[in-house]
């Protein structure tokens, strides 16, 4: 907390102007002059848990001031008395939520005649994030901080820096494919090179990190399937994620449906029209699976998230085999743009898909809600009327919003949590529905992601395997000589790669519950893929990276290996000793949250090296941390 | 039974059951009296899951005559042009044809040691056509959807607020629980494993992990490792804990399981280089060291993945059925070969059969299909359940193609446990819609 004056300049100025000329403009009320009132000036930005000042100077031409009186008109109390003073000293409360705060106080200077004069002062005061609830913001809302990051948001409020994160431009990911050297074509581990160097370097990590989390809602993989050999089409896919973060969720639906990677995934690329001789009729996964994981799930939902049952006491389902064969017709037509005819295919896995009308069912299509499309209609007029009847279900706003809480804050939301942030997700406040900036906010701000009133013991969720090398990576610079990142064996290290889930039902699901969560009904999808060949595949990953990879630990760097660089950390360790070291972590790596028993084992950890061991040390020191429990958890 | 009573009481609870409704099993949990199972001879099941929906009625095709032309016109260009012929014990009007990538397992199917089931399905009671349409019997619940319909089969029964998977519940029945090397997977977690007390050990299909902070100097690896168990400790947070403890527990197990693994012979029969075959060969190395893993029955997990064939059926579907049959040959040399071959018995589950019908290149989700089981127990050259009649519109068809199954897979899965070691009288407490089928298990096991 730090202690501010104010200035008074604007008081000077006023009596100067009264000095100097010889009118005297001052109101008189039955031949007295009402009193002289100014008020110093306050700085615009002003941040709670802080103690300011507010200065009044009054006096009075043809008399004298008996009294200056504060008193607070708005805002949470601060003055519980109006209070006779020159000068009032204000403690501006801590943070008790996002949202700024308002503060307004008159000012009353009365005469010797028993005039008044009345000012308004009033401000608004903003959060201020310290180090550690700026490090669990960005925790939260990036692949991984860098300690040059958190201490950027310090200071900032967290509305300011998801607003600052929205407004910056987008890193796509087709600026970091490229192709191996000697090779014409892109490959596969072309993209996951990109994949890394994006995801390392780029600024806008917010966007970054809610892409991710729609990779795993709105699947594709090339994991054991053709797609493998698209690279360029599937680094687009992931582009028109990070294009739509912070877009609208209907636009999302429709670039995602239209998307040639898409619909080659599910199979509605070259669906077409019943052929009742030869027993053929659409294909029906896009159909199905557009409705039970993209949009509104198996099951009608109340607004925060849990089912709605009906009078027997049972679930309700979505949709039945009609609406299946409804949206299946609506999928017929489709494929690539500028393809000669329907089976003369253009192969261009980029531009949106087109349609070929003569190829498209004109049957009568069942959709959700009793909403018939009429026969006779074309294919893109089918695809609007259809995408609208699945955006504007009921469902989809609790069934996305939840799911997006759990990939970026918590595990298990609270039905409350998830009400609030669907309610946006219908209204933003504008009217308009699907907008994703205002959920993104609605969710990060939210009292339950911001810690604010009471913290659920079971609040936040375990990391991501890959999400934990990335943190790692991005803080400590890891790269090739050569400049490339050829991860192979992502699936044996960490259970999951992006874009490589093995079905379109995502590495784990949003339902997963261990045995062990079972009597406190927790889910930790997470731990879907904690199998334990991986856990001792991430665990080794972690100790090759952090111990066998330090640069500083070789003469001669191997040109293609990738090495991290942990000269800064030996540094502090060198200069400022292994308590600083650790308290620097403690902000990075743990947002805080690291407690004295890991503190201290960490110190004993530190203990059994010489002093001089730095690099050691410091390899030790990182990969305690990263299989620490309190570091798996994003709190 | 090692669950205290307090604690199946907070089950109990939590899943809306009340003590008045519990089963015979249920109530000898509670009462910590359930009669402990003479093991006797080791035994393994190996669960072959095929991800996606298998389209297993393509597995046996009629050859001939009626059934030939009814197949033919309801499967169009993707029905089996050149099927082998299999002998069969049990005849069937229009013979049998086998789908010729599945040739690799003819000569086991031959040799008695393999045999289909057929007709098997997700059903709550007996189901007819007129009970589909007017709504007469209770259906499973999302039917045709892929991962619920995974979890039917996984789970044995409907999903209820406390699942668990059948595999895991013949395990705790049999007090297996507490073995690790009881519940083995090679494709991670999974739900059929997963029960009150149990979950797989996941084991990496190469066999031994090694543990990179274990080796080098051993004065500090034991400080590493001692600093690593007290920092495992530090979390009250009940997902961190999780966390914490199923990583322990993956240091334990890996490192027992490497120490036995280190013993293994080496195996004359090769495997190829599939997924499958490097999942199933890791199955046969751990069974080859079983003596030292102190435990009388073992369930494994392996799975295959790509039999959602929405598209280019004709491509894919041969060059899955063709890995799936190689590996399952390889599997059944090895087993001979280690001399347990009447001891392991594998078997395949699948999201569900697929549509008679074809949307051009491929099919979509249907119901009924057909499974494999194999072992040296098994009553191979034979087909059980009820062969069904690919017959489009015709009397077992819900529309499109998705056929009724005739045998519910909780039959079938009965069959297997009942092998296993679970009393006959308590089958119906780990498959409770068992009773409503006249049959409770199949007759496929010597």
């Amino acid at each position: 907390m730090h202690y501010k004056f104010v200035l008074m300049a604007s008081s000077v100025l006023l009596l100067s102007a009264c000095g100097g000329s010889g009118t005297d403009d001052t109101p008189t009320i039955n031949g007295n002059k009402i009193p002289i009132l100014s008020i110093a000036n306050i700085e615009n930005d002003i941040t709670k848990n802080q103690t300011i000042q507010l200065a009044a100077t009054a006096s009075d031409k043809d008399g004298t001031i008996t009294s200056v009186i504060w008193e607070q008109t708005a805002g949470l109390k601060v003055l519980d008395e109006p209070i006779s003073a020159n000068t009032v000293t204000i403690n501006l409360p801590p943070a008790l939520s996002y949202a700024p705060r308002e503060y307004a106080f008159n000012v009353t200077a009365t005469d010797n005649e028993g005039a008044t004069n009345v000012k308004t002062v009033s401000f608004v005061a903003r959060n201020s994030m310290d180090e550690f609830t700026a490090a669990r913001l960005l925790h939260q809302g990036s692949m991984g901080p860098k300690l040059s990051e958190i201490r950027k948001a310090q200071g900032l409020s967290e509305q300011q820096w998801l607003e600052s994160q929205i407004a910056l431009p987008i890193e796509y990911h087709r600026g970091y494919l490229v192709k191996s050297q000697g090779e014409d074509e892109f490959r596969y581990i072309n993209r996951i090179d990109g994949w890394w160097k994006a995801t390392l370097r780029s600024d806008d990590q917010l966007r970054q990190r809610v892409a991710f989390a729609l990779s795993e809602i709105l699947v594709v993989s090339d994991a054991n399937s053709g797609l493998s050999s698209q690279p360029e089409g599937m680094v687009n896919y992931y582009d028109l994620l990070l294009k739509n973060a912070f877009g609208n969720y209907r636009e999302l639906l429709e670039d995602v449906t239209l998307s040639p990677i898409m619909g080659t995934y599910l199979s509605h690329l070259g669906n077409e029209k019943a052929d009742d001789a030869l027993n053929i009729r659409p294909d029906e996964n896009y159909a199905r699976e557009v409705m039970q994981l993209f949009t509104i799930g198996l099951e009608e939902l109340n607004q925060d998230g849990t089912a709605k049952l009906d009078a027997q006491g049972n679930t309700i389902a979505t949709y039945g085999q009609s609406q299946i064969e409804g949206f299946a017709r609506v999928f017929t037509g489709w494929t690539f743009a500028g393809s000669e005819t329907f089976k003369r295919k253009s192969r261009d896995y980029i531009k949106p898909m087109e349609a070929f009308s003569e190829y498209h069912s004109s049957k009568q299509k069942t959709l959700l809600n009793d909403e018939v499309i009429p026969e006779g209609y074309g294919p893109e007029e089918s695809l609007q009327i259809a995408l609208d009847n699945l955006f504007n279900h009921a469902n989809v706003a609790p069934f996305i919003t939840k799911q997006l809480i759990q990939r970026l804050i918590t595990s298990n939301p609270t039905p409350q949590y998830i009400e609030r942030v669907a309610n946006v997700f219908n209204d933003n406040g504008n009217g308009v529905r699907g907008d994703l900036a205002a959920v993104i906010k609605a969710i990060y701000l939210d009292d339950e992601a911001r810690h604010f009133g009471s913290v659920l013991s079971y609040q936040g969720k375990l990391k991501e395997p890959l999400l934990k090398t990335v943190q790692f990576w991005r803080n400590l610079d890891a790269k090739s000589l050569e400049g490339y990142y050829r991860t192979w064996n992502m699936f044996d290290n960490y259970g999951q790669g992006p874009m490589r889930s093995s079905s379109v039902f995502n590495f784990f699901r949003p339902d997963y519950q261990p045995a062990q969560l079972r009597d406190d009904e927790l889910v930790a999808p997470e731990l879907q893929i904690a199998g334990d060949a991986t856990l001792i595949g991430t665990m080794n990953e972690h100790f090759a990276d952090l111990v066998w990879s330090a640069a500083e630990g070789h003469n001669d760097l191997n040109s293609s290996g990738l090495y991290v660089y942990i000269k800064n950390d030996m540094n502090t360790l060198k200069k400022e000793g292994i308590n600083t070291l650790l308290d620097e972590y403690n902000v990075l790596y743990f947002a805080g949250s690291m407690s004295t028993d890991t503190r201290q084992a960490l110190l004993d950890l530190d203990a059994y090296f010489d002093d001089d061991q730095y690099r050691e040390r410091v390899s030790y020191l990182l990969y305690m941390i990263a299989i620490s429990p309190e570091f798996n958890l994003q709190y | 039974m090692s669950i205290n009573r307090r604690q199946f009481l907070s089950l109990c609870v939590k899943g809306g059951v009340s003590a008045a409704a519990l089963t015979s099993l249920q109530l000898q949990a509670l009462t910590g009296s359930a009669n402990a199972v003479e093991l006797g001879d080791y035994k393994a099941l190996v669960c072959i899951f095929l991800y996606g929906g298998n389209d297993s009625l393509n597995m046996l095709v009629p050859l001939e005559g009626e059934q030939r032309n009814l197949y033919e016109q309801s499967r169009q260009n993707l029905a089996v042009a050149s099927p082998i012929a299999l002998n069969s014990t049990t005849v069937f009007a229009g013979g049998v044809g086998l789908h010729p990538s599945l040739l690799p397992i003819k000569s086991v199917f031959d040799s008695s040691n393999l045999a289909f089931v057929g007709g098997l399905g997700t059903l709550l009671a007996p189901t007819t056509i007129d009970d589909y349409k007017n709504k007469t019997v209770v259906l499973p619940k999302h039917l045709f959807s892929h991962n619920d319909q995974q979890a039917s089969w996984m789970y044995g029964r409907e999903k209820q607020s406390l699942n668990s998977g059948w595999g895991a519940r013949l395990l705790e029945r049999l007090d297996q629980q507490d073995q690790f090397a009881a519940n083995i997977s090679l494709d991670g977690t999974n739900l059929w494993q997963t029960g009150s007390q149990t979950k797989a050990f996941a084991l990496n299909k190469s066999g031994i992990s090694k543990i990179n902070a274990f080796g080098g100097y051993q004065p500090r690896t034991d400080h590493v490792t001692n600093i690593m168990n007290r920092i495992m400790g530090n979390t009250q947070h009940p997902l961190s804990s999780a966390y914490a403890n199923s990583f322990k527990s993956a240091i334990n197990n890996t490192q027992a399981m490497n120490n036995a693994l280190e013993t293994a012979p080496e195996l004359i029969t090769s495997f190829s280089e599939t997924s499958l075959s490097e999942q199933l060969a890791a199955v046969a190395k751990t069974i080859s060291v079983q003596s030292k893993l102190s435990t009388q029955r073992q369930v494994f997990f392996v799975s295959m993945g790509g039999f959602d064939t929405h598209d280019d059926q004709l491509d894919t579907h041969p060059a899955l059925l063709s890995t799936l049959a190689q590996g399952l040959s390889e599997f059944d040399s090895a087993m001979k070969e280690l001399d347990v071959a009447d001891k392991v018995t594998a078997f395949t589950m699948s999201d569900f059969g697929r549509t008679l019908t074809s949307n051009g290149d491929g099919t979509d989700h249907g119901w009924a299909g057909n499974q494999i089981v194999m072992g040296g127990a098994v009553k191979g050259g034979d087909i059980y359940g009820e062969l069904l009649t690919q017959h489009l519109d015709g009397p077992q068809d819900t529309g499109g193609g998705r056929l009724i199954p005739q045998v519910a897979n909780e039959q079938y899965f009965a069959t297997l446990a009942q092998w296993f070691g679970v009393p006959r009288s308590e089958l119906v407490d780990i498959f409770p819609n068992l009773n409503n089928f006249d049959q409770t298990t199949l007759d496929f096991f010597v």
